[in-house]
């Protein structure tokens, strides 16, 4: 939740980046920054493009929404394009804009943009929001010759504001968001990623959607120049940006797919950062002492999922002895050299008064583990853990740290590599044990322990799990606008997820390393998103 | 000669149908695009919307018979990945790729053959087995390895080269160097083996018997006969050079059509492996037509034997 003193923070923070600025000098350096994909879709729309690596080159460079987070500290929500955040009611927010905010193309940003932005031109289709139609694009919609949205954007932006009804301009800088239900995490949803604001004018001028999601004409420090899919992102500072003179000049993104060339690009010069360096390869680089490794831990956390109606999974005391067979601590230690942490539960400390404060995973307790199995009349059937190649970092190296620990508990945890996640999720009987991540889009927890594991999350929806309290739940957490109750609701719901009726277990917060040349003064972000605005440059 | 040629069309139109099939088959029974493309964290509506969408919901022999008939009438299909054709996505990238496996078919020509041939006149020699040595070498290296060794000295430690991207002609030479140096040792070992038998051929010491210049025997008489096994290879080298760059592309972060490939085929992304295939079948089955047509030009009992 947004309060004051964030909010005059950030304005605070924003009215001294200018003066921060003017001594700049003009010989800005560009820089290089080798990612292992800058979009997976080829686009640079965040409706569209929906990852981890569409949020390293595109949040704080390129766009930016009305609220956003603190890259900086603890990723809370902070003002960005708006400068008041004002309650009416439960579903009504009113927001003031930040005055003399230039697009990329000269225009001043104004209500009409933000009403553009959440309109059906741009995120909901002809259908409006919440209109269930699918357009078929082979036959009705062919090629997306127009303006036409591709079919997965209303279907992102419906599930990301789900009970929008519309914008209301008040005037040129005064809108008023209008829910259709009472939403207290209405303030987090318009920090999320997916809530950015782009240019009326410039949608109107792109020729074609892909046009504009590829060139899209934003608010953000720095503007697309050149975008070549599967090869590079080249930036360019927008100097009229509203936070202060871009630190710098120009800002490419090159994709490297390979770790070992993505290293040796770095230390042979030609890129200034290396991204996506897994944990074994950063005591390599910094033994040279001209570069370093930073980051750390970012708002994602590294899940094993259980299918309740595998047989053996049906009683809940098997998948609850997984669960305290998991030496957790040790994984950290041994895969990831001790640079990440294991947090409490599915939950982010940004949840802020909604953190429960005295959760923890499930304790490491072999005995008890073996209890259970022992209750549970486990005879040591096979159980299969579907496995993707690496799809998360470490992620072959745990699942056979898992094994081995579950082994030690008495189950007998047989891996199944699989290719991509069509094959991890197929429902067939022998679907039992995978891997997922979860992330904390934004400020509560509807966003991620209702997204993902209720009713209309992805576990319920491919039929590995429910649970009619959970679900019963869930519905409350999303509508009930008593705090009180929405935090016992959460721990309950937690409690069921986790403790009684196990639909996941959390291994540990996932952490994401950048290499870079140690002369650079620059801070990582706990999180994807790369910060290179002024104030996080020659810090 | 036309009856030759007809049953060769009609094998190679058979083979690409083959190829297309089997490529479509295996890729849309291994794996759901919508859930791929879309990613392990799509919500669930937005997955059933692109499948519906792009008709991933229809009866697989339906998307197929749609597919080839759209295939008949000149449309290879749309990236599901943004909405292009695919066609042109593929062809966008092949000048990259011929940038790289054109000057390395050079070299691998250029280095192979009279380092094969060399080595065949000197049986035995120290030339022969520096020869053979470096060929075997450069035979069981795999590309990656070497790729990174040459970007490991002239990158890392010299500076000369950059290690990757596709910047200008500097960023080609160590994917080139890598692509060719593989080639051209297996070309030296074919042209050698080739040479080694042809030089223990009667007519051969007939000729030298005779006192026919050693020099007019090897060029007269040992090198077309012993060409049609490097003749054979070199259509192999032809064919790939569409799609034969995947690992050195991904080495060396070159985007030409084997990245494209490599992205396609793990997104489940059909219209574009699709045409990708097209393109490289065409390419391998015109390069074997013209192979074959060489055999009887090189050697004409195998024209007299077709005919």
């Amino acid at each position: 939740m947004i309060d004051r003193r964030s909010l005059l923070a950030g304005t605070a923070l924003a009215a001294g980046l200018p003066r921060f600025a003017i001594g700049q000098s003009d010989q800005r350096p560009s820089i290089t920054v080798a990612v292992q994909k800058v979009s997976n879709s080829n686009t640079l729309e965040p409706l569209r493009e929906q990852s981890n690596v569409g949020e390293r080159v595109m949040l704080t460079s390129l766009w930016e929404g009305l609220l956003g987070r603190d890259y900086g500290s603890r990723l809370e929500t902070v003002p960005v394009l708006a400068t008041e955040v004002r309650r009416i009611s439960d579903s009504v927010l009113e927001l003031k804009l930040r005055q003399g905010v230039k697009f990329h193309n000269g225009d001043e940003l104004t209500a009409e943009d933000v009403a553009f932005s959440f309109g059906n031109e741009r995120m909901f289709g002809p259908g409006g929001p919440n209109s269930g139609s699918t357009i078929r694009i082979n036959e009705v919609n062919p090629g997306r010759a127009g303006r036409e949205l591709p079919v997965e954007v209303p279907a992102v932006a419906n599930r990301s504001f789900p009970g929008f009804e519309r914008i209301e301009i008040v005037d040129k800088y005064t809108l008023r968001w209008v829910n259709r239900t009472p939403d207290v995490t209405l303030e987090g949803r318009l920090a999320r990623y997916g809530a950015e604001i782009g240019s009326r004018r410039g949608f109107a001028e792109a020729a074609t959607w892909l046009d504009w999601a590829r060139k899209p004409v934003t608010t953000g420090p720095y503007k697309v120049a050149e975008f070549r899919a599967d090869n590079s992102l080249t930036l360019v500072a927008h100097d009229e940006y509203w936070g202060g003179r871009p630190p710098l000049k120009q800002l490419r993104f090159v994709e490297v797919p390979e770790v070992s060339s993505r290293v040796n690009g770095l230390l042979s010069g030609e890129y200034h950062f290396a991204c996506d360096i897994p944990p074994d390869q950063i005591a390599g680089i910094e033994r040279n002492r001209a570069f370093e490794v930073l980051g750390g831990t970012i708002p994602n956390h590294r899940l094993t999922v259980f299918d309740r109606n595998h047989a053996t999974l049906r009683d809940p005391r098997v998948r609850r002895a997984f669960t305290h067979a998991i030496d957790r601590q040790a994984i950290v230690d041994s895969l990831w050299a001790g640079r990440t942490a294991i947090p409490r539960g599915l939950q982010w400390d940004f949840y802020g008064d909604m953190v429960i404060a005295n959760w923890a995973v499930p304790k490491y307790d072999l005995a008890e583990a073996r209890r259970l199995l022992r209750e549970a009349g486990y005879k040591g059937e096979p159980i299969p853990y579907r496995l993707t190649n690496n799809y998360y970092t470490n992620q072959v190296a745990t699942a056979q740290v898992l094994v081995e620990m579950w082994r030690a508990a008495g189950l007998n945890v047989q891996i199944e590599m699989k290719e991509n996640w069509s094959q991890i999720l197929e429902a067939t009987p022998t679907r039992a044990v995978r891997d997922w991540s979860n992330s904390g889009l934004f400020s509560d927890p509807t966003s991620s322990l209702t997204n993902q594991h209720g009713p209309n999350g992805q576990q319920q929806q491919v039929g590995e799990w429910t649970n009619e309290e959970f679900n019963r739940l869930s519905v409350e957490l999303e509508t009930s606008t008593d705090r009180a109750r929405r935090k016992a609701v959460f721990r309950r719901m937690l409690e069921i997820a986790e403790r009684e009726d196990p639909a996941y277990t959390v291994l540990h917060q996932n952490a994401t390393f950048t290499a870079k040349r140690r002369d650079i003064r620059w801070r990582a972000a706990p999180a994807f998103a790369m910060d290179f605005r002024a104030a996080n440059w020659g810090v | 000669m036309l009856r030759f040629l007809g049953f060769r069309l009609l094998r190679a139109a058979i083979t690409i149908v083959m190829v297309v099939s089997f490529a479509f088959v295996v890729l849309r029974l291994s794996g759901d695009p919508a859930q791929i493309i879309m990613g392990a964290d799509a919500p669930p509506e937005a997955i059933a919307a692109f499948r519906r969408a792009w008709g991933l919901e229809e009866p697989l022999w339906l998307q197929y018979f749609r597919y080839f008939g759209a295939i008949f009438s000149g449309d290879l299909g749309r990236s599901m990945r943004d909405g292009r054709e695919a066609i042109g996505l593929v062809a966008e990238r092949i000048p990259a790729t011929l940038a790289l496996t054109v000057p390395a078919l050079l070299i691998k020509l250029g280095l192979g053959i009279p380092a094969g041939i060399t080595a065949a006149l000197h049986r035995n020699s120290f030339i022969d087995r520096a020869v053979m040595m470096l060929a075997v070498a450069g035979f069981t290296v795999p590309s990656f390895v070497l790729g990174l060794l040459l970007v490991l000295v002239f990158a890392v430690q010299l500076g000369w080269l950059p290690s990757g991207g596709q910047e200008g002609w500097r960023h080609a030479i160590l994917p080139i160097v890598t692509m060719g140096a593989g080639g051209a040792a297996v070309l030296a070992r074919f042209t050698r083996s080739a040479m080694l038998e042809v030089l223990g051929q009667p007519y051969i010491r007939t000729a030298s018997a005779k006192g026919v210049p050693w020099r007019a025997v090897v060029w007269g008489h040992a090198l077309p006969n012993a060409a049609i096994p490097t003749v054979t290879i070199i259509g192999f080298m032809v064919g790939s050079l569409i799609a034969g760059a995947v690992v050195v592309e991904s080495v060396f972060s070159w985007p030409g059509v084997g990245r494209l490939l490599v992205v396609a085929v793990a997104n489940r992304d059909l219209a574009v492996v699709q045409c990708i295939l097209l393109l490289v079948a065409a390419t391998m089955v015109t390069a074997n037509l013209v192979v074959d047509l060489l055999y009887g030009a090189l050697d004409p009992r195998l024209r007299q034997r077709t005919a």
